[in-house]
């Protein structure tokens, strides 16, 4: 286990700014006013400045929000204070983009700073279908997006899209996820329309427009599996594809291949499998040396904390060795490699094999799961239940006081 | 008060002809209860009796009223509930009286409760004073509330008085025909004193208070007297009697009601139907009661598994004013721990219940109501079984026997043809048809108890939009072709949801039950079968299909603590839903069904 100096290797900052709110989205984000997206880079390169002496980032990932809204000039000014404080160079560094704001000189200054990976968020290729969800690009701004990133140098592009979205027939998903496939791009993220309180969508439903096909969601995310792996990439948790070499190369000698496909994520491996990270930005979670711990979903709020110095939490929980044992053992069983026993040992201190016996034991009976000698891991049918599969591995905690909720100060 | 001036009475009604207002009216004329402190309704105390406009528990009032030929009197108006649920408490209260006064509401005429009512005050011998109430009422009919009399009860209509309780006529009237026609009291001529239980309460100060009716000799103070039957002797406290509130007196004599108290602090000590005697020179027994049997059961279990000792105080406080009220551990595996709880009749039934909500604030859920089976096994020894779950199998079964009463069914007319279908769609056979007056006409039929515990009386209602009325008496026990019927899923049994229905109607109700237990069992990541069956023949079947797949949603940094929380919050929640095998059922959704069927 990691001891309380060693560096943080994994950086998330959230940029919480978008033109337009999505119809399906609970991120936060807020359209950018006046003066406060400049406001918004000071804070953060001050907090920034906070946890850089013990941050030695393997990972970077900017997520948000649209972090391509921010504008060149800003961008300059946080990545030069990323240099100033030894933040760059990371293996992996991944900044998610709108098609709409992507630009040309933007995307030569991300490479150029050392972006490795887009995260593109493409969500469908169907002009109804991006409407339906409120986005405000165009499915040949997507194209047009890729053209750019690819002429600025970069060959690391994921694009997320969505399925079982109202009104999509399998038909239409079946032509985006081909379109999609046959875009060349390394990394493909997928994820069901999840229907969050207080969004539009989410009311729609409750109103009764529409209805949710449940049946055409498992047969969409069906086509989804057997599609991609067709199309060359394997998919490393129940979300998300990688491929192991680019489109059209040679396939990887069986022996050079990996338990993680070579264009995985490795910020969200980090997250599944439980490793500590910094989050800086409004809204941002982190967990380092055992505490979890969120900012203000809050841009004034958290402009205003750092003002004054310190870091914008608002609250912060410890768990339990147990619990978070429990946790771990459920997010990294999203992951198709599933659990080295070895692993979650030494990561946990407890060993799967006996305090989860007899989850184990359930998820194999129902097919859910599969014992290797090395390892637990989820099935296909699993993969499809692993949050039940979650429900049952998590572990109460001991101690929930350990739950602090932090006033502003 | 020599015996001679005694006069002990009661007064029974269909619900709302009138009888608390005339009691009341009968308190303030006698002076019993000066006019200033008379509140509405004076006999009826608890707040659910006042709700629903029906006595549960018997109080006697002993009033003093001057007659015309100038003699006073002691006259004793033992009340008594107004529903056929507490016949058993009826008849007792009745059993201390000489006479009854029979109300019919001018307006209304007979109804189901009053011919149930005069039945049994037939039975006991008693002097019936028929009074003619609410003549005051435009729409009165006092030929045809005759002629009713007449017709329906064999009473003659020469003898009605004719009242207004509200308006306050025909109150002397009445309590000159009390005195002049109900016959005073005649002494056992036992050996020594002697006594008879009638009913018996719980006070928290005095202990146990023992209603009596002397038969011979005299109570006091200070005496060593002997209940008969449970053996024990004790020493008389206090005696009184009621003005309706308790006061001391002196003495009881021979005729008189009252109360005593000699501090019994256990209800179950106190026999009613027991003889009071001298432990000394004992007398006779009088003729006593049956013990009381629940005639209809049903599992009481706590919502909150948490409630259960909460549960069972709160029972044994109400039995301790409820002797008919019987209970004991059960427990279901879908419900766990509860109670299974025996009632004179379902209003009985439904009171408890209430009280236990509303008095105790519990929340309860109560199974499906049984009747008691008399099941006579192959091996010639016969079983009496109050809860389905005990059904012996079939192959051990010889005979099953059900209860069976005479109801009375009032209605309009108009509605004859409904009626009958629904009487013998309740497997019911029509005795006789008698019409009432121009409206109204009565059907006396035969039906299985089992087939009036649910819905009978609201279907009559409904079918009658609210004219139609029933009552019931117990008509001993028949041959049947009972079945259980068993509820599972994915082949387990849930036994809160067994229950003994006759073939004819089984794989009906099984088809309901599969249904209704479809409507609001959960999708599981299985499928789960519901099947109903008989004698493990399977008549129904539903089927709740699996859950494809959880939402495949993204889960990131941000996502882990709000997912993480968010599960298990549904696992909490699966912690408070009964799992029957691997299915796991919301408690809501067998309060669901049991609610409605
Ligand atoms: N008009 C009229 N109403 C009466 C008379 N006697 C009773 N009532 C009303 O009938 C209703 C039922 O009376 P109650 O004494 O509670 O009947 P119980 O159910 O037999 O005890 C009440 O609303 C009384 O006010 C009467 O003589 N005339
Ligand atoms: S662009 Fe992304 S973060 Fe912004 S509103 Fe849409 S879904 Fe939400
Ligand atoms: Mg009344």
């Amino acid at each position: 286990m990691r001891s309380g100096t060693d560096p943080v290797r994994h950086l998330y900052v959230h940029v919480p700014f978008c033109a337009h709110k999505c119809d399906y989205c609970a991120f936060y984000s807020a359209p950018p006013s006046g003066d406060q997206v400049n406001r918004y880079v000071d804070a953060v390169v001050r907090e920034l400045e906070l946890v850089a002496p013990r941050c030695r980032p393997e990972t970077i990932f900017f997520g948000g929000g649209t972090p391509s809204l921010l504008t060149l000039k800003q961008w300059e000014t946080l990545l030069e204070a990323m240099r100033r404080l030894n933040l760059l160079g990371a293996r992996e560094f991944s900044v998610e983009c709108n098609p709409a704001t992507v630009s040309a000189d933007k995307a030569k200054l991300l490479r150029s700073a050392g972006v490795t990976r887009i995260s593109m968020g493409v969500q469908s290729l169907d002009p109804s279908l991006l409407e339906r969800l409120g986005r405000i690009h165009t499915r040949e701004m997507v194209f047009r997006s890729l053209d750019i990133l690819r002429g600025a140098g970069f060959d690391g592009v994921s694009i997320d899209l969505m399925f079982a979205i109202p009104g999509q027939t399998m038909d239409l998903w079946q032509r985006t996820l081909d379109e999609a496939l046959a875009l060349g791009t390394d990394h493909l993220s997928c994820y069901e329309v999840i229907y969050e309180e207080d969004t539009p969508l989410f009311e729609q439903l409750a109103a009764g427009e529409f209805d949710v096909d449940e049946d055409l969601a498992c047969a969409q995310y069906d086509a989804l599996v057997d599609r991609a792996g067709e199309a060359g990439f394997r998919q490393y948790e129940v979300a998300n594809w990688a491929r192991d070499v680019r489109m059209g190369a040679p396939a990887l000698p069986k022996e050079q291949v990996e338990e993680l496909p070579r264009f995985a994520c490795r910020h969200n491996v980090a997250y599944w499998r439980g490793k500590d990270f910094f989050g800086c930005g409004p809204s941002a979670s982190e967990y380092v040396d055992g505490l979890r711990s969120r900012n203000w979903a809050n841009t004034n709020l958290y402009c205003d904390q750092l003002d004054k110095g310190r870091r914008a939490k608002e609250f912060a929980e410890a768990l339990g060795p147990l619990a978070r044992a429990g946790e771990l053992a459920a997010f990294g069983l999203r992951m198709n490699a599933g659990w080295p026993f070895a692993e979650f040992k030494e990561r946990t201190g407890f060993d799967l094999r006996e305090e989860w016996a007899d989850d184990l034991a359930m998820l194999e009976k129902c097919g859910w799961g599969e014992r290797l000698e090395d390892r637990f891991r989820l099935t296909r049918l699993g993969l499809r239940f692993a949050d039940s599969a979650a429900e049952r591995v998590l572990r109460p905690d001991a101690k929930p006081e350990n739950r602090l909720v932090l006033e502003p100060v | 008060m020599d015996a001679a001036h005694i006069r002990n009475f009661s007064i029974i009604a269909h619900i709302d002809h009138g009888k608390t207002t005339l009691s009341d009216r009968l308190l303030q004329r006698t002076g019993t209860v000066a006019d200033r402190d008379m509140e509405a309704q004076h006999l009826d105390a608890m707040d659910l009796e006042k709700e629903r406009g029906i006595t549960i528990k018997a109080h006697p009032v002993t009033m003093y009223y001057k007659a015309k030929n100038g003699e006073t009197y002691e006259l004793n108006l033992i009340d008594t509930p107004g529903h056929v649920d507490f016949a058993y408490e009826v008849s007792r209260s009745l059993s201390a009286c000489e006479g009854a006064l029979l109300i019919v509401d001018a307006a209304q005429g007979v109804e189901a409760q009053t011919v149930a009512n005069v039945n049994l005050a037939m039975k006991q011998g008693l002097t019936i004073i028929p009074v003619i109430n609410k003549i005051d009422l435009p729409h009165a009919n006092i030929p045809q509330a005759r002629q009713q009399l007449e017709d329906v009860l064999a009473i003659s209509a020469d003898e009605a008085v004719l009242a207004s309780a509200k308006e306050g006529i025909g109150i002397d009237e009445i309590l000159e025909a009390i005195v002049a026609r109900v016959p005073a009291p005649t002494p056992s001529g036992a050996n020594s004193f002697q006594a008879l239980i009638f009913d018996s309460y719980f006070d928290t100060y005095k202990g146990v208070v023992i209603l009596v009716r002397v038969t011979q000799g005299e109570l006091k103070a200070g005496m060593q007297v002997k209940l008969l039957h449970s053996g024990r002797t004790v020493e008389i406290k206090e005696v009184g009697s009621f003005n309706p509130k308790p006061y001391v007196r002196q003495r009881l004599e021979v005729g008189e009601t009252g109360y005593i108290t000699a501090n019994i602090k256990t209800p179950r000590e106190v026999k009613v139907g027991d003889t009071i005697t001298d432990p000394r020179n004992p007398s006779t027994e009088l003729p006593g009661f049956q013990e009381i049997h629940p005639m209809v059961f049903s599992g009481i279990y706590p919502i909150n598994t948490a409630d259960f000792e909460q549960l069972k105080q709160s029972i044994a406080k109400l039995q301790l004013n409820d002797s008919a009220l019987t209970f004991q551990t059960e427990s279901s595996a879908a419900l766990g721990f509860g109670f299974r709880c025996g009632f004179l009749g379902l209003l009985h039934m439904e009171i408890v219940q209430e009280r236990l909500r509303r008095e105790f604030d519990l929340d309860i859920i109560a199974t499906y109501p049984s009747v008691v089976y008399k099941v006579r096994k192959t091996d010639g020894i016969e079983v009496e079984i109050d809860n389905p779950a005990f059904m012996p199998d079939v192959t051990y079964i010889d005979a099953v026997f059900e209860p069976i009463v005479k109801a009375f069914v009032i209605c309009p007319g108009e509605n004859i043809g409904d009626m009958m279908s629904l009487i013998s769609e309740k497997r019911g056979t029509i005795r006789t048809t008698e019409t009432l007056d121009i409206r109204r006409v009565m059907l006396v039929c035969k039906i299985p108890m089992n087939e009036i515990l649910i819905d009978f009386h609201d279907r009559i209602k409904s079918i009658t939009r609210g004219y139609g009325s029933m009552d019931y008496e117990p008509e001993g026990y028949e041959e049947s072709d009972m079945v259980k019927l068993d509820m599972m899923v994915n082949g387990e049994v849930m036994d809160a949801f067994s229950s003994l229905v006759h073939r004819s109607k089984a794989e009906a109700r099984g088809r309901t039950l599969a249904a209704k237990l479809k409507e609001v069992i959960p999708r599981q990541q299985f499928q789960v079968a519901i099947q109903a069956a008989i004698g493990g023949k399977f008549v129904a079947r539903e089927t709740v299909s699996a859950i494809r797949k959880d939402v495949t949603a993204k889960c990131y940094g941000g996502d882990i603590s709000r997912k993480r929380k968010l599960l298990e919050k549904q696992k909490e929640g699966k912690k408070r839903m009964k799992a029957i095998g691997s299915v796991d059922i919301p408690q809501d959704a067998f309060i669901e069904v049991l609610k409605t069927s």
